[in-house]
């Protein structure tokens, strides 16, 4: 927690936050301040530059790119977090588990696991969203599935390196049960990590939302996305080059800030894991740290 | 008196910019065999690491002259050093296991050096390193060419490492510490083989050790060293049996207890 | 020996691996309420046209019946028919791969090349500026989604500078140089965030061999500068780079899917994207199916080759 508090202090932590900061004030009375309604189409200024009606400009049916930017980040930003909720839900539990609930759990838990990691994102995402109904939450669902895995191997790390901890140790000896123990003791050294893997993980989940939409996975045209914005833009870049200038940034800026904010809180606390890259079979980093330390 | 093969003369060596060796001196005849001693930082091994041109990241020579054949190396380049090592000046130092690259097998690191530095061709170079590491008592010569480093013992590879030090024929072999991570029993055998091949190729010996048994078994003077200046040098018997400097004859009374007399009678 | 022994130990790995993401997959389409008669003839197909088209797909046996009748087809390269079309969804599939797996493989390929050479550089020169604009610009990149850049390559040379087509593809058997030219931007837009990581990870790998002994042993040994950084640096320090590349080329064939959309190209991607709106179960599934397999063989060759860059680290997989 002091690692948390410490790493939020630094410069970069400070920007990124004030970023992310604005991104949820957007999503939150975005539609309020929107000038325009994200639908309304203005058949006299269709494909327009930026100008003081709209800032922005508008796209091939005349509708103001700034009023659908940001409603469209609602819709971006509440499916990435559902889908990290979930991935921290089914990730975070579980590895606590595979480390302190016995050998079976263990095993048939990694086995799925490396199941699950086999699975590519976008692909499956586009499978699930179609057979599950095309919807953006059934989407949402399946990356929150692919993104178990990350936090299951980052806690499950995490919390077998403090299994031989001595005060984990003395504590067993105390007669304190299992789950206080993994609530007190486990619990706090494992949460700046998770952190981290969920700043990372919002990241990348933003850009899956973003690659779904921009197929057209998981939401009816005319409502507004990121990622459908700049599909749209792409059929009109001759007549309007510059049109994906502005999502597209939204989409960059964001990302990079979740991703300033994870490497600040990481090396803060001295987590040198990188939390983003999961690997396949955790076997494979393993064997070449063992032997670079041998 | 033959002219020196490595003359080091008023040697400063600086670390992140302070001097940590202030201005060593000596002179090793061809064939000749010195030991450099000292405790842990006294400055021996930056010593030793500024003669073969690789000091540590950060770590300089600052003034003085290092002689080689009467060149001076200290301001070499990489290029020029490279035609010096093998031929006229090789190495090895303490830990040897990590001085060998962990994912070759100890056999291509020396066929390597034989075809780059004796221009002998993969066949020759292959027969000329099974005829070496068994001149250097090394068993089943053939089998420890196709091992990787983790498979063989720590006394096993410094043998495969002198193998490749001596393998240019060098005048001169720099041996940093070359027994210290060696058990007991295999450190007098690496001991005995440095010695049997300074007989054999008239081979010149800078020995860098804390362990004055060691110094007495190899070498026919001493230098010593003490927070990176020369205390004392001699012919080892005498600084040995009668030191003059009061911290040789406290280095000396420390190792009494190790058995030095024996060796030193011997 | 090692070589085989390592392939051998990787594909033990993969198969149950394979037999749980495939049961994943397969569990997915019999969860949905999705059937033949639905995906062909939508609202107008009756209770009795449901049932013969359920009957014709074998929709009416029991779920694990089916799943190994479709694994056990699918080892035999039989991925069934589209719902839709009727054709066969491996013709399908044969069509599309090899757009698909052009675009991963040449980007795969830009990214090594790219990426080695960023990284090695930046190594060699640690601290210097090329080292530190090295690490600036990956830290840039790795924030551009592939689409994104794709976009930003079009506008920049098929719009602005027209030099490369905006999109679309032609076979290598209409000429390699026109095949190149139209692969060129979405290779580029995909291999970028790889290329970025693997110069990110050869450099700190690198930084941290070249401090090694082994290094500084030969070095002293009279070795030249070229054949101690590629003879002995690179091959221990490139490991965690490999192992990176390993977890990128699920990423590239993923990002495949997005960047042959950006580009309109005819590969797995507008398949699978049809296929799914389409509610082709089949379809879907069979695509699914390729990935995974793609993904697997990847992380085998992967592992195959960490153990033999690192014969010594001992567990191979």
């Amino acid at each position: 927690m002091r690692a948390l508090r410490l790493a939020v202090r630094l410069r970069p932590a400070k920007l990124a936050l004030a970023v992310l900061g604005l991104v949820v004030v957007l999503m939150a009375v975005g539609d309020t301040i929107a000038p325009y309604d994200p639908l309304h189409q203005d058949t006299t200024a269709i494909l327009a530059g930026p100008s003081a009606e709209h800032w922005l400009g508008t796209d091939y049916v005349g509708r103001d790119v700034l009023s659908r930017l940001l409603a469209g980040s609602r819709l971006s930003v509440v499916a990435a977090a559902e889908a990290v909720g979930l991935g921290l839900l089914l990730g975070v539990l579980p590895g606590l588990a595979s480390v302190y609930f016995g050998r079976v759990f263990e095993w048939l838990s990694l086995r799925v696991m490396d199941g699950l990691m086999a699975l590519p994102f976008i692909i499956f995402a586009i499978a699930v969203a179609a057979l599950l109904g095309n919807g953006l939450h059934q989407a949402m669902f399946a990356v929150g599935v692919l993104l178990a895995p990350t936090f299951y191997r980052v806690t499950r790390a995490a919390a077998i390196g403090l299994r031989q901890a001595q005060y984990v140790e003395a504590g067993t000896l105390f007669g304190a049960t299992r789950w206080r123990i993994v609530r007190t003791h486990v619990w706090q050294k494992v949460l700046p990590t998770v952190v981290v893997t969920t700043a990372t993980a919002m990241a990348g989940a933003l850009l899956v939302v973003s690659s779904l939409t921009f197929l057209g996975i998981g939401v009816q045209p005319p409502a507004p996305t990121w990622g459908g914005m700049l599909a749209s833009d792409l059929g009109y870049l001759t007549q309007r080059p510059f049109g994906p200038v502005a999502p597209a940034l939204l989409i960059i800026v964001t990302v990079a800030a979740l991703n300033a904010l994870a490497d600040a809180i990481r090396d803060a606390t001295g987590d040198g894991a990188p939390a983003s890259a999961a690997p396949l079979h955790e076997e494979v980093p393993d064997a070449i740290s063992a032997a670079v330390r041998r | 008196m033959q002219s020196p093969l490595l003359s080091v003369d008023d040697l400063h060596v600086a670390a992140g910019g302070v001097d940590v060796v202030h201005g060593v001196s000596f002179d090793l005849a061809p064939g000749e065999a010195i030991g450099l001693v000292g405790e842990s930082g006294s400055g021996k091994t930056l010593t030793c690491r500024a003669i073969l041109g690789v000091p540590p990241p950060g770590v300089t020579v600052s003034g003085g002259a290092i002689r080689l054949a009467g060149e001076d190396v200290s301001r070499y380049s990489r290029r020029q050093w490279d035609r010096v090592r093998g031929p006229r000046v090789a190495a090895v130092f303490q830990d040897p296991a990590s001085y060998l690259n962990p994912s070759l097998t100890v056999g291509r690191q020396l066929d390597e050096v034989l075809r780059v530095k004796n221009g002998l061709d993969r066949r020759a170079a292959r027969t000329r390193a099974v005829e070496l590491l068994a001149s250097m008592g090394l068993h089943r010569p053939e089998h420890v060419h196709d091992q990787y480093p983790y498979e063989l013992s720590g006394g096993m590879l410094q043998r495969v490492l002198i193998a490749i030090a001596v393998s240019g024929d060098p005048d001169l072999l720099v041996a940093d510490e070359p027994t210290t991570a060696l058990d007991v029993t295999v450190q007098a055998e690496v001991l005995d083989l440095i010695a049997a091949l300074r007989a054999e190729r008239r081979l010149s010996l800078l020995l860098v050790s804390h362990d004055l048994a060691v110094v007495a078994q190899l070498c026919d003077r001493v230098v010593v060293l003490r927070h990176g200046r020369v205390v004392e040098s001699g012919p080892t018997r005498r600084v040995l049996d009668d030191p003059a400097d009061p911290y040789t004859r406290q280095l000396v009374a420390d190792h009494r207890e190790y058995g030095l007399d024996r060796l030193v009678t011997r | 020996m090692r070589a085989l022994h390592a392939v051998g130990r990787a594909a033990l790995i993969a198969v149950p691996v394979l037999l749980i993401s495939t049961f994943i997959t397969f569990g997915l389409g019999a969860l949905s309420d999705q059937n033949p008669a639905a995906a062909a003839m939508g609202e107008t197909a009756t209770q009795a046209d449901i049932d013969r088209l359920n009957h014709e797909f074998g929709l009416d046996r029991p779920f694990l019946e089916r799943y190994a009748t479709w694994i056990g087809d699918a080892v035999t390269g039989d991925l069934g028919r589209s719902w839709f079309t009727h054709i066969p969804v491996a013709e399908s599939i044969g069509q599309r791969l090899p757009v698909s797996l052009s675009i991963a493989a040449l980007a795969l390929l830009l990214a090594v090349v790219l990426g080695a050479a960023a990284g090695i550089g930046a190594a060699l020169n640690a601290g210097g500026w090329f080292d530190r604009a090295v690490t600036a610009v990956s830290a840039a990149l790795s924030t551009i989604p592939a689409f994104v850049a794709g976009i930003a390559l079009i506008v920049v040379f098929s719009v602005l500078i027209p030099v490369f087509p905006a999109g679309g593809y032609v076979p290598p058997s209409q000429g390699v140089g026109p095949w190149l030219t139209y692969l060129m931007l979405p290779a580029v837009a995909l291999s970028l965030d790889s290329a970025a990581d693997l110069a990110r990870q050869l450099r700190t790998g690198l930084v941290g061999t070249l401090r090694e002994n082994y290094v500084t042993g030969a070095v002293v040994r009279g070795l030249g500068p070229r054949r101690v950084v590629f003879g002995h640096a690179l091959r221990n320090g490139a490991g965690p780079a490999v192992a990176v590349l390993g977890l990128h080329v699920p990423r590239l064939i993923g990002g495949a899917v997005i960047t042959e959309t950006v580009f309109a190209m005819p590969g797995l991607g507008q398949l699978a994207t049809t296929g799914a709106l389409q509610g082709d179960v089949p379809v879907v599934q069979g695509t699914l199916l390729v990935a995974i397999a793609l993904v697997l063989v990847s992380s085998v060759v992967v592992n195959v080759a960490l153990a033999r860059l690192r014969p010594g680290s001992g567990r191979t997989v």
